[in-house]
């Protein structure tokens, strides 16, 4: 059943779901086989009444020919009192003997019909010739049959039966059966109930174990939930911890990846910082020789200690830039616009050495609450990419801008070649998109991985520039909720 | 038949010592005696008695022989068939050349009875004339106080009782009688009041829901008669005094205790004069 559109067993767990489902067959079961053995047994009643009233009328009828034919009351009223007691269980309460114009020639209660009093209507609008009407309520059966002596009609007669001890059992029956056949549907529900339990319950483990499986990795089922051996479940069971052992696995390698692709970033921009800091370092250098030998002339010491300061601080901007982006706890400390700084600063580098030019836009004074690691190595993934798509003398831009509802939306673009449909498929796909096979989605995957988490979308695109916009859209988040999700 | 028809019906009965043309040259033949209809709880032990009694009395084999109607009695009396029969006053006067007078049953010390209209207990019929337009139950055609008296009373007025009634039925039986009044198949009866007296002792839940319209004048009671043919027969002579010794004999005591009755007695045929004008009452109205 769809969980979308069933109602609430539709949306109930299995677990529940199939014993319910069960139960409820069992019920129907046992309805439909009342309803069946009911029906039957007032079809065998029925025919039993239509044979004893047929045999009491057909008894009847050969001793009352003469009487009816003479016209006799005496005759006939004695004829129908013998015949009173014949029978027991459709026990006649009255019966009345017509001649052929429908007037009484007598009846076995002759006050209720007189001699000579038309016939009674008692049984000839329901049943007809030689069928029985029956009135359940007043458990009576109403029979009629026709008195003919060589083939022409010479009266009626019409009885009615007490058939309430007949319907009397057939109540008593449908009390029993609906007693047993409740009792037992109860019993057979219960045993569904607790057999598709019992069935389902591995599924349930299955689904707990998934369910509960903290920071993307799948907990193992323990042994001890293990059904006896052999069994369908156990091997599923079996098949689940190897796959939660390889998913488990996956996960481990693909941090451990990521770990190394951050690494490989930094080295490359260990490299460039080097380069950043080796510049200056020559000009201090001269600067500390230049104080050594004239560093008592104080114009030259102050134009010496400047250079030294300058050149000193923008040492330590890198340095401190760098240490920002990989401490390897950092809590969790809040965007701010020094996050955008530093990513420009380390970017510096990068940029130099291929001779690329970046337009560099912040259109926003106050930011969002938003979690800063996690944005900042997006951001400098996604512009250290944008560099080595761009190549020598390339362009690229980064526009951050924030939204009236409070989000942040971030914008890289570059003028390569554009991104490949893989890669493109890692940022924006359902989350199922492999790393590519060479290694080098996983800036990408990262970036996706990050963004997820602080629940962003990614949208990519064509730029002016020529290239890729990757443009990024980040609601307000609690900080808090970030870090307990982390 | 012995049906419940013939458990209690009506006195009116008979039984007939057998026919002198039969018995003369067969001494050894069981006698053959009439019944109509009895009238007490068990007819079986009843025809049991009589015929036990009236073996015992007379040192011969009898045969008691019964019908449906007062008719097939009188005709089998009247021919000569049955040596005696128990049969009404009216077939005796009918057929008073071919019948002799063999006893007469002494019932609550004489030898005469009534008949009497019934009707249900919560009617107000005081008389005949009450009873006009009602479904009336006659217990025979051939029986005085089941019909005839009935019937005289009215032709004394000038009227018929298929007339005088809406409609009319017979019976055949007194004790059928008074179960079409009772169940309301009659609205009215007339009915020997004898056996319905017998039958207030008897059977109360049947006449407790009748009650008597009126009684009539006393009647002489229904005979023992046998046939003219047979007059002087040793087998008559033998049935005779079986009969009239009766209330002398314990089994014969039995018999008529059974019988709600005293004794048998001789009476003279004079006796039935009344029910003779009756008949041509009737007859004379057509």
């Amino acid at each position: 059943m769809n969980p979308a559109r069933g109602g609430w067993l539709g949306r109930a767990p299995i677990t529940v779901k199939a014993p319910v489902v069960a139960a409820l067959l069992m019920a129907i079961v046992g309805v439909v086989a009342s309803e069946r053995v009911l029906s039957r047994l007032v079809a065998i009643q029925e025919r039993q009444i239509n044979e004893l009233t047929s045999a009491y009328l057909e008894g009847l009828a050969s001793p009352l020919t003469e009487p009816v034919l003479r016209r006799d009351p005496w005759e006939i009223f004695n004829t129908l009192d013998q015949a009173r007691h014949l029978s027991s269980l459709v026990r006649p309460v009255e019966t009345v003997v017509s001649d052929a114009e429908g007037h009484v020639l007598a009846g076995s209660d002759p006050r209720a019909r007189p001699i000579g009093s038309r016939q009674p209507a008692m049984a000839a609008p329901a049943g007809g010739e030689g069928r029985i009407a029956i009135d359940e309520e007043a458990g009576r059966a109403f029979v009629s049959r026709s008195l003919a002596v060589e083939g022409t009609a010479i009266g009626t007669l019409y009885s009615e039966f007490d058939i309430s001890e007949l319907l009397a059992e057939r109540q008593d029956a449908l009390w029993t059966l609906l007693a047993t056949n409740a009792g037992l549907t109860l019993g057979f529900m219960f045993l569904g109930w607790f057999a598709v339990r019992r069935m389902v319950r591995p599924m349930k483990v299955l689904s707990d174990h998934l369910a509960q499986s903290p920071e993307g990795g799948i907990r193992p089922i323990s042994p001890r939930l293990f059904p006896r051996l052999g069994s369908e479940a156990g091997h599923l069971f079996r098949r689940f911890n190897q796959m939660a052992e390889a998913v488990n696995e996956n996960a481990a390698l693909a941090a451990r990846l990521a770990e190394e692709q951050r690494l490989a970033g930094l080295g490359r921009l260990t490299s460039g910082m080097a380069h950043e800091i080796n510049n200056p370092l020559g000009g201090l250098l001269n600067a500390v020789d230049t104080l050594r030998r004239h560093g008592d002339k104080p114009m030259v010491r102050t134009r010496a200690v400047s250079l030294i300061e300058r050149g000193l601080s923008g040492i330590r901007d890198v340095v401190q830039a760098a240490l920002a982006t990989y401490r390897e706890k950092d809590g969790g400390r809040q965007l701010s616009l020094q996050d955008f700084e530093d990513v420009r600063i380390l970017l510096q580098p990068e940029l130099r050495r291929h001779a690329q030019n970046l337009d560099w836009h912040i259109e926003a004074t106050s930011l969002p609450s938003l979690p800063g690691n996690p944005i900042r190595q997006t951001l400098l993934n996604l512009l250290l990419n944008a560099s080595a798509a761009s190549g020598e003398g390339g362009r690229l831009s980064f526009r951050a801008t924030t939204h009236r509802e409070g989000g942040l939306c971030l914008e890289v673009a570059d003028s390569g070649p554009g991104l490949p449909a893989a890669g493109a498929a890692l940022l924006t796909g359902d989350g199922a998109s492999a790393i590519l096979g060479d290694g080098k989605g996983l800036g990408l995957w990262m970036v996706r991985r990050l963004v997820d988490e602080i629940g962003g979308t990614i949208e990519v695109g064509g730029s002016d520039l020529g290239g890729t916009s990757i443009r990024l859209e980040l609601k307000n988040v609690a900080m808090e909720r970030h870090s307990n999700a982390a | 038949m012995l049906t419940r028809r013939t458990v209690l019906a009506g006195v009116g009965g008979v039984f007939a010592a057998g026919a002198a043309g039969r018995s003369f040259g067969a001494a050894r033949e069981p006698l053959r005696c009439g019944l109509t209809p009895v009238l007490l709880t068990s007819d079986l032990d009843l025809l049991e008695a009589l015929r036990v009694y009236l073996t015992a009395a007379t040192g011969r084999d009898v045969e008691i022989v019964t019908r449906r109607t007062y008719q097939e009695i009188t005709s089998l009396l009247v021919s000569g068939q049955l040596d005696a029969a128990w049969i009404c006053g009216y077939p005796f006067v009918a057929y008073r050349s071919e019948l002799d007078l063999l006893a007469v049953p002494i019932w609550r010390g004489r030898p005469l009875y009534q008949s009497y209209l019934i009707a249900a207990a919560d009617r107000q019929a005081r008389s005949i004339d009450d009873l006009a337009g009602d479904i009336h139950a006659f217990s025979d055609p051939d029986s005085n106080s089941g019909f005839l008296v009935t019937a005289a009373e009215l032709a004394a007025k000038g009227q018929r009782p298929e007339r005088f009634f809406h409609q009319t039925f017979f019976t055949y039986g007194h004790r059928n009688v008074v179960r079409a009044v009772a169940s309301g198949l009659a609205q009215s009866g007339s009915v020997d009041g004898y056996v319905f007296e017998v039958l207030k002792e008897v059977e109360p839940s049947l006449t407790q829901a009748i009650r008597i319209v009126r009684a009539s004048d006393w009647y002489a009671f229904p005979p023992m008669a046998s046939p003219a043919l047979a007059r002087g027969s040793a087998r008559t002579a033998a049935l005779r005094r079986a009969l009239l010794g009766a209330h002398r004999d314990p089994a014969g005591q039995r018999l008529l205790a059974a019988l709600r009755l005293d004794s048998f007695a001789e009476e003279n045929p004079s006796l039935y004069a009344p029910i003779a004008t009756n008949m041509n009452l009737v007859r004379s109205i057509g």
